[in-house]
């Protein structure tokens, strides 16, 4: 256990001395990373954001019912059974013509209009709630609703809502790809960086290993400073992510408030933080370790 | 402690280096390997040292046989060794102190008692006082002691020197020689190549090769 403290500390140390040795090239190598990590991060925050106001929207989600002006009352009751027990309706809420007409007479601007009208123009309506969200679904719970008795109109006001939902599925596989990509270029430029440092100390090497030095006691380094470059890589492009989120919100306030919503797109919070430095950590580690593998052990034996 | 059964050595694509050589090297002893160049002598240290392989017959290290051992025991072994190389194979881009210190390190030893240990090495080949200098502003001589001083450092109980004297003038070239017979004073057995005829005082053996092949060992002193 001593030994083997002693043996990372000691292997730590000289990372971070020779790290500091080259303290602008290694962090101009870090912005590199950073401007590959920090894409698909600010790419997933985005999505993230979008698919939490959809899913807002889509718990009010709603399908309207409009009975033709002349549903008689038993009409309207048959309408109520066939509701209560059709299975997939979650739940529904009758609005009377009345009410619906009390309701609008409640804005005082609407006021004057009201009483110009000589009669009730509003139809009794029934505010359904489906069950089920899949398209196929809703579009069979409306053509057997349509087909009712006494019912006008049916209404999904969704379309607008499956067009963002398959916007979202769409940016979401380009999130993939382009983290995939990344990572690949990742790879690229912490095994590369890690392939130059083995050879500017392939002497070193080489002797250690004429001397007795174990695989592990060579590859340990090297795979400290892929581990350093991911972190100091991830935590760089967490910085950049905030900034531009930031920036980004600034504009994004003042067009919601057009919307009247409060809607903003979302900092990296911990989980984002934790598998952006974990993930970075480990590609670090992995191209460290196939590049030390590579470059190594064909002076001896 | 060293045993050598038979043992050839053939790299790919030549002759074989070491032809069936057998002889055996007891702890504390002083050994000559000479011949002239490419006779096999660095193969045969590379054999003892566990850094090469024989490709027939058994080497035995302290009864252990190396062409048995896995790939990741290799390391060990070679930790009783301390090697000077013909071409002193130091590091440039540090200075004498940090250049003694690898083998402490790679054994895991490293702060207070590095340096102690360090010092001592660097003092007794007389060079404590370039502790800070880098190697490439050292002598020929100064650089082969502190390749001594970095082989010993780890407190070997075998010596091997590779060509030790090869470049060096007469003068410089006994002041190794009389360090290297100090070590053995003190029960470090002491294996040294060499192409040229060496006069020392003490007794020793000489292994002599000729194209590979190895003469009867004789003990002379």
């Amino acid at each position: 256990m001593n030994i083997w403290l002693t043996q990372h500390s000691q292997a730590l140390r000289l990372v971070i001395s020779r790290l500091r040795a080259s303290l602008f090239g290694n962090l101009f190598i870090a912005l590199t990373i950073a401007v590959s990590l920090a894409l698909p991060v600010i790419m997933y925050l985005v999505l993230t954001s979008f698919s939490g106001l959809v899913g807002s929207v889509k718990n009010d989600s709603h399908m309207s019912l409009f009975l033709a002006a002349d549903a008689t009352l038993t009409m309207v009751d048959s309408i109520h059974n066939t509701l209560a027990t059709h299975s997939a309706i979650k739940q529904f809420k009758f609005n009377s013509k009345e009410e619906a007409l009390k309701q609008l007479a409640n804005d005082s601007q609407n006021e004057y209009i009201i009483q110009t009208l000589d009669e009730n123009p509003l139809p009794d309506a029934f505010f359904i709630e489906p069950g089920a969200l899949e398209s196929t679904a809703i579009n069979q719970l409306k053509s057997d609703l349509s087909q009712l008795d006494g019912v006008e109109t049916v209404q999904i006001d969704d379309a607008w809502l499956k067009r963002l939902n398959y916007l979202l599925a769409l940016g979401e596989n380009a999130l993939w790809v382009l983290a995939i990509l990344l990572g690949f270029a990742l790879f690229a430029v912490i095994g590369n960086t890690i392939r130059m440092q083995i050879l500017t100390q392939q002497e070193e090497i080489e002797v250690s290993q004429l001397i007795g030095a174990t695989h592990s006691f060579i590859r340990r380094p090297f795979l400290y400073s892929g581990a350093i470059y991911g972190l100091a890589g991830a935590l760089l492009a967490l910085i950049m992510t905030s900034c531009v989120i930031l920036l980004f919100n600034l504009s994004i306030a003042s067009l919601a408030a057009e919307y009247q919503t409060d809607f903003s797109l979302r900092l990296p919070d911990f989980n984002t933080l934790t598998v952006t430095c974990l993930s970075a950590i480990l590609i670090g580690l992995i191209s460290a370790y196939i590049a030390v593998s590579k470059s190594l052990f064909n002076s001896i034996n | 402690m060293i045993v050598f059964d038979n043992v050839t050595k053939r790299f790919p694509g030549s002759q074989e280096a070491l032809s069936n050589a057998s002889f055996s090297i007891e702890q504390g002893e002083m050994v000559y390997v000479t011949g002239h160049s490419g006779a096999g002598k660095s193969t045969l240290l590379k054999l003892v040292a566990a850094i090469e392989r024989p490709t027939n017959g058994t080497v035995l290290i302290n009864n252990q046989n190396v062409s048995k051992l896995r790939e990741s025991a290799l390391p060990y072994i070679r930790r009783k060794f301390g090697l000077v190389f013909q071409d002193h194979k130091l590091l440039y881009d540090r200075n004498c102190y940090h250049n003694v210190a690898l083998p402490l390190a790679i054994n895991g030893i490293t702060g207070a008692d590095a340096g102690k240990r360090i010092r001592a090495a660097l003092d007794k080949v007389g060079l404590l006082n370039k502790e800070k200098s880098m190697p490439i502003t050292l002598s020929g001589g100064e650089q082969q002691r502190l390749a001594i001083a970095r082989a010993v450092v780890s407190r070997p109980s075998i010596l091997i020197a590779d060509e030790p004297t090869g470049n060096l003038d007469k003068n410089y070239a006994d002041d190794i020689l009389t360090l290297f017979s100090a070590f053995q004073q003190v029960g470090v057995t002491v294996i040294i190549a060499t192409h040229d005829a060496l006069g020392t005082a003490n007794e020793h053996k000489v292994l002599h090769l000729d194209h590979g092949q190895l003469m009867s060992p004789q003990v002379v002193g």
